[in-house]
């Protein structure tokens, strides 16, 4: 039960990561490797936030 | 021909500037507040200064209305609980 | 002065002066509402003024605003949640309005930057703020139907 959750967890977690990748590849004007490298550890941090934030809300 | 939008912003923040002084309650004069930072921000940005417009969308449309409105609160809630308490 | 400046010129006089006279004065319900409008009117009013003077730089503005916008509405909506006695009669018009208007702007934004990312980002901050405005102006009418008594003892 608890290893369902924590697959759960981190495949959210992945999910939101390649959505914010995606969105701040959008958003930003010129792609670098830097540019892709730093919207991924930003993206998982933000990652993290909205897992966190979606279960404070839901109540999970 | 760019001064007319030049002109445009420069009145809207005369306006705006202007009720925020004649407007007298804090918790109005808050929204008039809110409405003078996105003026500033035209303003900025007719003048060619996006960064300087950004810092003012930042902190003008969400930050400084909710610091007002929070003191006006503490304030009502201390000066109400004076009153009961004499 | 190109059609885009002209542009942006005509919805600055036709959208926020009338947002600042209608901030200015009247009931609590009525300011908060233009207060909503003139976020979206200057969020629209970026986007023009990025194609205008051709920065697509200027696009974070209208991005920025887009999601700041909304929020600053919701703050007024919370806190003076006691206050909004009444909701103005043109307060459904007005943001149905600003909604529609923001398909043209972002319509000719797209189709002056041409297929790519760039356009893809516009058409994101038409959403943005569409959505916004509308969330935003639902909190709204639901703040002015229930006015929560706020206690202070």
């Amino acid at each position: 039960m608890r290893r369902g959750r924590l697959g759960a967890t981190v495949a959210e977690i992945l999910v939101w990561q390649v959505a914010l990748s995606v969105l701040w590849l959008v958003l930003i004007s010129t792609v670098d490797p830097l540019e892709l490298f730093v919207g991924l550890g930003c993206a998982l941090v933000g990652a993290v936030a909205a897992v966190a934030a979606r279960r404070a809300v839901s109540g999970r | 021909m760019t001064d007319t939008l030049l002109l445009i912003s420069l009145c809207a923040v005369a306006a705006t500037a202007t009720a925020a002084v004649l407007v007298r309650d804090p918790a109005r004069q808050a929204l008039v507040l809110s409405v003078l930072g996105l003026a500033l921000a035209v303003l900025f940005t007719v003048l060619q200064a996006p960064d300087v417009a950004l810092s003012q969308l930042a902190v003008g449309s969400a930050l400084t209305p909710l610091l007002i409105l929070l003191s006006v609160r503490k304030v009502r809630r201390r000066g109400r609980r004076e009153e009961d308490g004499r | 002065m190109n059609a885009w400046l002209v542009c942006a010129s005509l919805l600055l006089v036709a959208g926020l002066l009338p947002v600042v006279w209608g901030t200015a004065r009247g009931p609590l319900g009525h300011r908060v509402v233009a207060q909503n409008c003139g976020t979206s009117v200057v969020c629209l009013v970026m986007l023009l003024l990025a194609q205008g003077y051709e920065r697509p730089a200027y696009t974070d503005l209208a991005l920025v605003l887009a999601v700041l916008g909304p929020v600053g509405t919701l703050v007024f909506a919370r806190l003076l949640s006691g206050e909004l006695d009444e909701e103005p009669r043109w307060g459904r018009a007005v943001t149905a309005l600003t909604v529609a208007a923001t398909a043209p702007v972002v319509i000719a934004s797209c189709a002056a930057t041409g297929p790519g990312r760039a356009a893809v980002k516009v058409v994101f901050i038409g959403v943005l703020l569409a959505a916004g405005n509308v969330i935003a102006s639902r909190t709204l009418s639901g703040a002015h139907r229930n006015p929560t008594e706020t206690r202070y003892d």
